[in-house]
């Protein structure tokens, strides 16, 4: 019986490497340390996706869906590899429920972690109730609750959301672009007006990148439809007053200080490595990037390659990546893993 | 001053006692200065929608702050502290104080359009200046500009009669704005069209400003013209929270 295709983390990604392995026959034990399938859009509540703009419950439940009626996958949840050997086309994986599994190959889908904003303390966030991150506001969108203070519930008036919270940011070791929290943020701004016309939603920007087709489906139309105002600042520090939040910083266009009141402050939190890309590495003997995500080889002459041969990558876990781009490299790393179970060579290009 | 080599102290912003004593210490003249702060402390949230209400506004909530109105901006070239980019901004975050600065220079735009085709995202800069000035006037800020008196006075005219003449709107146009008619090149050029226009053209010209005619049947076209005149300048003055116009709203 031929060996299945070990899928680590059941995201975006990994629903999709799974899926792909399954639709041209191929078994898959897809394992999450989570207890149910989804990954973080489904575990971290989110509302609408970007660019798509349909909820997260629905196209990722639907793939989630896709993948537990289909016989060829098997699920394994609130489960962790803790132990890995072998080679291409005969792995070996010991779960933590004991299971050992036979893999031809591996596909590691394991993700990101969302940048814990405490690590910025000068930004209020755990000081302030009212100071919050976009995974919150998503779920105040996606629960049906609507976008309140968490501090006693009213309607804001006036909300500011902080780009760059984690991100491109040499004092925190983050040096990178998390890619996605501008055109998050200018969706969730517009989200905020939609529900709340009278709320003043400012965005703090050191540059804004919702690259490609989004610049004017999210940045022009937050701000054309929307009346979004977009103000490049990078914050210094967020206090309070005891009534309301105080936003200090520099207007850079007009070179002036501003000390500005609000009633919610939003941190559009960037993406990190996932936390336990350490150990991931360790168990598998893979390597890290610099910033530590997962290293994936050249894509010129690789396919979704790991330091490991038989091991690939995909999605968020080689870092910031968007969902629809996770699920095509999920694509790409399942035709990968399904070449080296076939016991075909992926050739490199010279 | 281009905006970039600007001071970031303002000279009104420098405090300095030239008698003055602390707890017994003498801190007269420059021991005194200090430099009061220029923190933005608020929003004016609604200055924004007031502009846009007003005609040639509707679109300044586009403006991404590139510059492009500014640099291709004739009377900026002239004068650098003719600024429409900077305005724009100001007007969308809300900092009035700021935009007062500058009330007695906004409404010098020329209304040449070279910052409405260089416009990324159509922003109308031109028509934001208008609105900008005509905001700046209805709010009380600033004197009605020269050119508000003279579009004035030519409406006015082509309302009430439907048709211009010219001698009359510069009449006019002088006593408004308080200036002597008068003047030594306004004298040359009458001077100079008697001596070398058609006699037949002059006769023409003089007759118009003599027997002031009017557009057949004019009439009912007056009427709806300031009807619709009277409508949206009633609807100006809410937009911008202001009293009704004179006469019933």
């Amino acid at each position: 019986m031929p060996k299945p295709i070990l899928v680590l983390g059941a995201g975006p990604a990994g629903l999709s490497a799974s899926h792909a392995l399954a639709s041209v026959g191929q078994q898959v034990v897809l394992v999450d340390k989570a207890d149910r399938l989804g990954g973080t859009p489904i575990l971290s509540g989110y509302a609408k996706l970007v660019p798509s703009g349909m909820w997260a419950k629905d196209a990722i439940g639907g793939m989630v869906d896709r993948v537990k009626g289909d016989g060829a996958v098997r699920s394994v949840t609130s489960a962790t590899v803790q132990g890995f050997s072998g080679a291409p086309g005969s792995f070996s994986a010991k779960l933590s429920n004991g299971e050992a599994i036979d893999a031809a190959a591996v596909i590691l889908c394991t993700g990101f972690t969302h940048f814990d904003s405490v690590n910025k303390p000068e930004w209020g966030f755990g000081t302030f109730e009212d100071v919050v991150t976009t995974t919150q506001v998503e779920q105040m969108i996606s629960s049906g609750q609507g976008v309140r203070c968490p501090s006693d519930g009213r309607k804001p008036k006036r909300v500011a959301i902080l780009l760059c919270v984690g991100s491109r940011d040499r004092q925190i070791g983050r040096e990178w672009c998390s890619k996605i929290c501008c055109t998050v943020s200018s969706n969730l701004a517009m989200e905020i007006r939609e529900e709340l016309p009278d709320c003043h939603v400012y965005i703090y920007y050191m540059d804004i990148r919702t690259y490609g087709l989004n610049e004017d489906l999210y940045y022009w139309r937050s701000q054309e439809e929307f009346k979004v105002k977009y103000i490049k600042a990078r914050i210094a520090e967020v206090t309070s007053n005891g009534e309301k939040l105080i936003v200090k910083g520099e207007d850079t266009l007009v070179k002036r200080p501003i000390t500005i009141p609000f009633d919610m402050v939003v941190h559009a939190i960037g993406m990190d490595p996932n936390v336990d890309n350490m150990l991931i590495s360790a168990i598998f003997n893979i390597e890290l990037e610099k910033h530590g995500h997962i290293k994936r080889l050249d894509t010129y002459s690789s396919m979704a390659a790991t330091s490991r041969p038989g091991v690939f990558v995909a999605g968020a876990a080689t870092g910031p990546e968007t969902i629809d781009d996770s699920i095509a490299q999920g694509q790409g790393a399942a035709l990968a893993a399904l070449a080296v179970a076939n016991g075909n060579r992926v050739q490199a290009a010279e | 001053m281009p905006i970039h080599e600007k001071s970031l102290i303002r000279q009104e912003n420098l405090i300095e006692h030239e008698k003055l004593e602390i707890d017994g210490i003498d801190v007269s003249g420059h021991w005194s200065t200090f430099i009061q702060t220029r923190v933005v402390t608020d929003y004016n949230e609604d200055m924004e929608t007031e502009v846009a209400a007003l005609p040639g506004g509707e679109h300044i909530h586009r403006c991404w702050q590139c510059g492009s109105c500014t640099n291709a901006c004739t009377v900026n070239a002239i004068n650098p502290d003719f600024n429409p980019r900077y305005w724009i901004y100001l007007t969308r975050i809300g900092m009035e104080a700021e935009l007062l600065r500058d009330k007695d220079i906004i409404w010098q735009c020329i209304s040449c359009n070279k910052c409405t085709y260089a416009c990324p995202r159509d922003v109308n800069p031109e028509g934001v200046m208008k609105a900008l000035s005509h905001w700046l006037e209805l709010k009380g800020h600033t004197e009605k500009s020269p050119s508000m008196h003279f579009d004035e006075v030519f409406s006015e005219q082509v309302f009430q009669t439907g048709k211009i003449e010219e001698g009359r709107t510069i009449r006019r146009f002088f006593a408004r704005t308080g200036q002597e008619l008068n003047q030594d090149w306004l004298v040359e050029m009458i001077i100079r069209m008697v001596r070398h226009l058609p006699v037949k053209l002059l006769f023409a010209m003089g007759l118009q400003s003599v027997l002031k005619p009017r557009t057949r049947g004019w009439g009912k076209a007056r009427d709806a013209i300031h009807e619709y005149v009277a409508e949206k300048d009633a609807e100006h003055r809410k937009a911008l929270k202001l009293d009704p116009p004179h006469g019933p709203a």
